[in-house]
Parts: C-alpha cells; sequence; structure tokens
C-alpha cells in the first residue's frame, strides 16, 4: 500500500471517529500514534512517546495561550465590561438602534483584553441584555448583535485563535497580531453598518434610547481609563517590541488580575474558579496541539501535504479560486466544529496548498493575509447553526428570545462578514499595512 | 440517595483530585505570571531581568498545562463534534461515549506508562536547564502523575456510563455491576 493511500486512510477513519464524538484531540492522537506505528514500526513511536508531551508544552513561546486566557477570566470578572458598554451607549444609545451598537461596540473594546470569544460574548451579554430589554429591541436583533460581537475578538488582539494560527503556520505572532487590527476595525465597522442598515428596514426593532448629556459623555468616557491602559500596555508593548507576545500576556494577566481584585470582584474563592476555567480551555487547546503533534509526523511521513500542494500548483485553477474552495471549506467545517480544532486539524493540510500557489506576495506576508481571512471565516461557525456556540451562550443570558431568532438575528453580521471578507481578498494591503509599517 | 455510595465517592474524589490538580497548576501559572512581571521591571528599573526566566517559563508551562488535563477531562471540556451522535437513540450514544472514555482513558495510560521512561531517561541523562543549571527531569513526573489520574478518570468515566447503562435510568439505584466494584479499589485506597 502506497503512503499516500494510507494517509487517506488515516484521514477517513479520523472523520469517522470525529463523526461518534470521538474528541478531537483523541481522534488525532490514535489516528497519529497508529499512522505513525504503520510507517515506522513501534519501537521508535514508543520512544518518542516518552517524552513527546514534555516537549510538545514545555515551551516558553506557547506560554502566552494560558497567560492570555488566564488575562480574560480575570478580565471578565473584573466589571470592566460595565464601563465599556455604558461609554458605547452614551454616545450612540440616542441613535435608532444605538443601544445594539452599543453592544457591538462594548464587545468589540473588550476584545482588546479579552482573548477568548466566548468569553467575551458572555461577559458583554450579563451586562447589554438587561439594558436592551428594557428598551425594547426586538429579540434577534439584540441576541444577534450579541452572538456577532463576540467574534469581533478574534481579530482584535490579543486573540488565543491568532495565536494557534500562528503556531500552526509558524509564523510571527506578533506580525500576525499587527496583521489582524485593521480587518478587525473593519469587522467592528461593518457590524455597526448592518445595525443601521437593519433598524432602516425594521425600524421597531430597535427603538431610539436616552440621550445622554455632554458631562455623562465625559464621565463614562473617563471610566473606561482601566481597560484603555491595559490595552496600551499589552498590545502597544507587543507591537512596538517592548515585550514580546509572553511579556505582553504575563502583564495583561497581571494588570487584569490587579483590577479586578481592586474593584472588590476577585476574592480567592473567585481566584480559583478563574483559574479552573483557564485550567479547561488550555487542557483543551495544548490536548490538541499534542494530537497535532502526532498527526502531523503521520503526514509528514506519507508526504500527502507535498502532493496535493503539487496537485493545487499545477491543476491549472486560477489561485482565487483555490482560495475561495478552501474558504467555503472552511465555513462548512464551522458549522460542525469547534474553531481553535479546526485550525489545528486543516492548516497542516491547506496551508501547503496556499504556500505552493502563486499570489505574488512573500511567504510571510501570505501567511497573514491567508489567516485573517481564514479567521474570520472560522469564526462565523461560531454564530452559524447547527451548532453556534456563542448563539447557545448568548440564549443562556436570555432565555426569553428562541434560538431560531437570534439565528436570523445574525444574519446581517453574516452578509456584513461576506463583504468584508471580500475587501480583504481583493486588497491585500488593508492586511499587510500595518505590519510593513511597524517592521 | 439513589446512588450507589462507592460509585458516587469514588466520582467525586476523582472530581476533587482533577480540581487540585487544576488549582496547582493555576498557581503555577501564576507565580510565571508574576515572575514574567519581575522580570520585565527589573529589566526597565535596575537593567538586571530575572536570569533564566524563559527557561523557568518553560517548564512551568509544562507543569501547569500537565496538571490541567485531569480537570479539563471531568469539566467534559475535550471539545467534540457533538451533531451527528446527538440524533441518535440513547442506548448508541451511551454506547459511543463508553468507547470514546475507553479510547481515551488507554491513549492516557500508554502516555502516563512511556512517560515513567521518559523520567528514567531524563534523570539518567543529567539533562538539566542551560541559565539556572535546574535538573529537567524534575518536570516529567508530572506528566506521569496527571495522564495517570487522567487515565483512571477515563475509565472511571467509562464504568460509569456503562453502569448507567445497566441500571436504565442515571437516577435509579442498582446492585453492584462488575464496572462499578473494579472502580473501587482506587478510592479505598485513597482513603487510607
Amino acid at each position: 500500500m502506497s503512503s499516500v493511500q494510507l494517509a487517506l486512510i488515516g484521514l477517513a477513519v479520523l472523520i469517522g471517529l470525529l463523526v461518534i464524538r470521538i474528541p478531537v484531540a483523541l481522534a488525532m492522537l490514535a489516528v497519529g500514534i497508529c499512522g505513525y506505528v504503520a510507517l515506522a514500526g513501534f519501537d521508535p513511536v514508543l520512544a518518542y512517546m516518552k517524552t513527546a508531551a514534555f516537549w510538545q508544552f514545555a515551551s516558553y513561546e506557547f506560554s502566552v495561550i494560558p497567560m492570555f486566557l488566564l488575562m480574560g477570566e480575570f478580565a471578565s470578572r473584573s466589571g470592566l465590561s460595565r464601563s465599556l458598554f455604558s461609554a458605547a451607549n452614551v454616545f450612540l444609545g440616542h441613535r435608532r438602534g444605538g443601544v445594539a451598537m452599543a453592544a457591538v461596540g462594548g464587545c468589540g473594546a473588550f476584545g482588546a483584553i479579552c482573548g477568548s470569544s466566548l468569553a467575551t460574548a458572555g461577559t458583554m451579554a450579563r451586562v447589554a441584555i438587561p439594558e436592551l430589554e428594557r428598551y425594547r429591541y426586538s429579540g434577534s436583533l439584540a441576541t444577534g448583535a450579541l452572538a456577532a460581537g463576540g467574534t469581533l475578538g478574534i481579530l482584535i488582539p490579543p486573540s488565543v485563535a491568532l495565536i494557534i494560527y500562528a503556531i500552526a503556520v509558524q509564523a510571527n505572532i506578533v506580525q500576525m497580531f499587527q496583521a489582524a487590527l485593521i480587518p478587525g476595525i473593519i469587522g467592528l465597522v461593518g457590524y455597526l453598518a448592518a445595525i443601521a442598515i437593519w433598524v432602516r428596514i425594521f425600524p421597531e426593532s430597535g427603538p431610539v434610547g436616552a440621550r445622554a448629556s455632554a458631562a455623562e459623555r465625559v464621565q463614562a468616557l473617563l471610566e473606561t481609563w482601566p481597560t484603555l491602559l491595559l490595552f496600551i500596555a499589552v498590545i502597544g508593548g507587543i507591537y512596538f517590541g517592548i515585550f514580546d507576545p509572553t511579556e505582553g500576556a504575563a502583564v495583561g494577566a497581571f494588570g487584569a488580575g490587579v483590577l479586578a481584585v481592586w474593584k472588590g470582584n476577585l476574592d480567592l474563592h473567585g481566584f480559583f474558579s478563574c483559574v479552573k476555567d483557564a485550567a479547561k480551555t488550555t487542557g483543551m487547546i495544548f490536548l490538541i496541539l499534542l494530537g497535532a503533534g502526532f498527526l502531523n509526523i503521520f503526514m509528514a511521513l506519507t508526504g500527502v501535504a507535498d502532493q496535493l500542494s503539487a496537485l493545487a500548483a499545477t491543476s491549472g485553477l486560477n489561485p482565487y479560486a483555490i482560495l475561495i474552495l478552501l474558504l467555503v471549506v472552511y465555513l462548512l467545517l464551522g458549522c460542525l466544529m469547534d474553531s481553535l480544532a479546526m485550525i489545528f486539524l486543516t492548516i497542516p493540510i491547506f496551508w501547503p496548498i496556499m504556500a505552493g500557489l502563486d499570489f505574488a506576495m512573500p511567504e510571510a506576508d501570505l501567511k497573514m493575509w491567508f489567516g485573517i481571512v481564514v479567521l474570520i471565516v472560522v469564526e462565523a461557525g461560531l454564530i452559524t447553526p447547527p451548532v453556534g456556540i456563542n448563539v447557545l451562550i448568548i440564549n443562556h443570558h436570555a432565555p426569553k428570545v428562541p434560538m431560531r431568532e437570534t439565528f436570523i438575528g445574525v444574519t446581517p453580521f453574516l452578509l456584513s462578514g461576506v463583504v468584508r471578507v471580500a475587501l480583504l481578498i481583493l486588497i491585500p494591503p488593508i492586511t499587510l499595512f500595518l505590519p510593513h509599517l511597524l517592521m | 440517595m439513589p446512588r450507589d455510595f462507592c460509585h458516587g465517592l469514588l466520582g467525586e474524589q476523582l472530581h476533587r483530585f482533577s480540581a487540585w490538580f487544576a488549582i496547582a497548576g493555576g498557581i503555577v501559572l501564576t507565580g510565571m505570571v508574576v515572575l514574567v512581571v519581575i522580570s520585565i521591571l527589573g529589566r526597565a528599573l535596575f537593567s538586571s531581568p530575572v536570569p533564566g526566566d524563559f527557561e523557568i517559563v518553560a517548564l512551568g508551562t509544562a507543569v501547569a498545562i500537565f496538571l490541567f488535563l485531569p480537570y479539563c477531562y471531568m469539566q467534559k471540556g475535550n471539545v467534540a463534534v457533538d451533531i451527528f451522535i446527538s440524533r441518535m437513540p440513547p442506548g448508541v450514544q451511551r454506547a459511543m461515549d463508553v468507547l470514546a472514555a475507553t479510547l481515551f482513558g488507554a491513549v492516557a495510560a500508554l502516555f502516563a506508562w512511556r512517560s515513567v521512561f521518559g523520567v528514567a531517561d531524563t534523570v539518567r541523562n543529567g539533562d538539566i536547564s542551560m541559565i539556572l543549571g535546574f535538573p529537567v527531569w524534575v518536570v516529567h513526573p508530572f506528566g506521569v502523575a496527571s495522564f495517570a489520574l487522567l487515565a483512571v478518570c477515563c475509565f472511571y468515566t467509562a464504568a460509569e456510563t456503562l453502569g448507567n447503562a445497566g441500571t436504565g435510568s442515571p437516577g435509579s439505584a442498582g446492585a453492584e455491576t462488575p464496572g462499578r466494584a473494579s472502580a473501587i479499589p482506587p478510592g479505598n485506597a485513597a482513603d487510607e
């Protein structure tokens, strides 16, 4: 049996295991280990397993992931989300749909100090849902805005998904953070525009809220200083090379922890539940990382990625057609799978395909440009049926709104996302401008 | 109390142990955060960072992640694709859950077993970290302990899921099934 056949059998088994609800990390480990054994024999694999996990985990670079997750947990408890929402609300609330816009704006701002999409959506929902209900916003607009708003955090650094992509393609994390900022802000603006258009078509869905006085505006803006300080310290420090990402993450976790204690929202019990929640997500990510390590060895031994890449390069298809095809695959997978798992699972196969195509840009640029576009598409999976994890989280906070309405509510944001992806594909400098400027 | 007492007790113990592991890992993680912040301050104010901070962080990350694994499992933190199986009858779902837990346990046990040799190798080689000369082998026993606990948690989950199938609904009382009986000794050992 040729090694390519073996690789295809391995992938088929992997998909089979995923379908019968074997956890992603376990399926990757099982297939990776068995494939490795089939190609190299028992002894090398058993020897490799003695320290494989240690070498996979003992990494200064990867420590950014648990640190940023801890930062997000602290930030979620700090009560900072309320000041962010209020600040956005005093400026936007008096417009039609303005309270929903404020919720989206708050999500974007909170994403700047929290690396997790779910935590952002959940934290902001706690604050914004009562206000949206008070002003009688339609259930679909209110919950749709929050579910979609949570996904903004994926591009606004720090973002765990961004780090994981950078690890998977061996890109520079700092450059990925730089590349993501402008597309992230465009995403925020696009979502606000989606709300503006939505309430123009359905005016009763987003009534006007109270108008704030100038003094209230200044006051509300001043109260956001801790978030602003934290963001500038962490991301500014990373962007301008004062810190490496690990140091930035440590500063962020430390700062968010101090703020939460100072605001009186973090006692010892709270600290324990923060580290436990961070432990849960960290454990999930790193077990997948371990599985991806084994799966990658197996796939590398079969050489299937090279073959696919050569096939794509010589197929005569337009590179952009192949890019669109890959994005469609991501969109479909995103409906079924967790985004982080999906990145680990697909990038080792999809990235070589991309790298083999001619997009008339250096490989480092291609990594950033492809990554940003992929992440936007992957994150759409968080708000599309049937699983849409963000939608589940919002539903938990707004139990009166049926989930079907939320899925209707996210549609304008998905359309806005399509426009954004098209823009980014057609105009790569949007993504590449900032990293080139700061290089 | 409709639950089998010993059975429930073991489950509680495993939940508690895995939570302790996670908190211990969280304390290591927090310690690294503080260390890095001190190192940055030292560099900025006295131009003297904590020597070897990056190798402490690398080794500490491994310890923390090892310690997180059992808790992640017990909290069902390992993501899976749910949409196909969730439409199957409960019996099929339970069978798949038993299969997943058993396979998980087997892989975890394999890692625990191999990690023992990893400890032996690193002790024998006497690997030390580059700057501080810290003995690297110290980290590996955390891997053994965590994978071992993870394996026990998985097999316990498999036995519990199977046990529930044997006695009908999860809440109903039942005589001891083989799955439960075999799951008792570790719980007793922990009491001694």
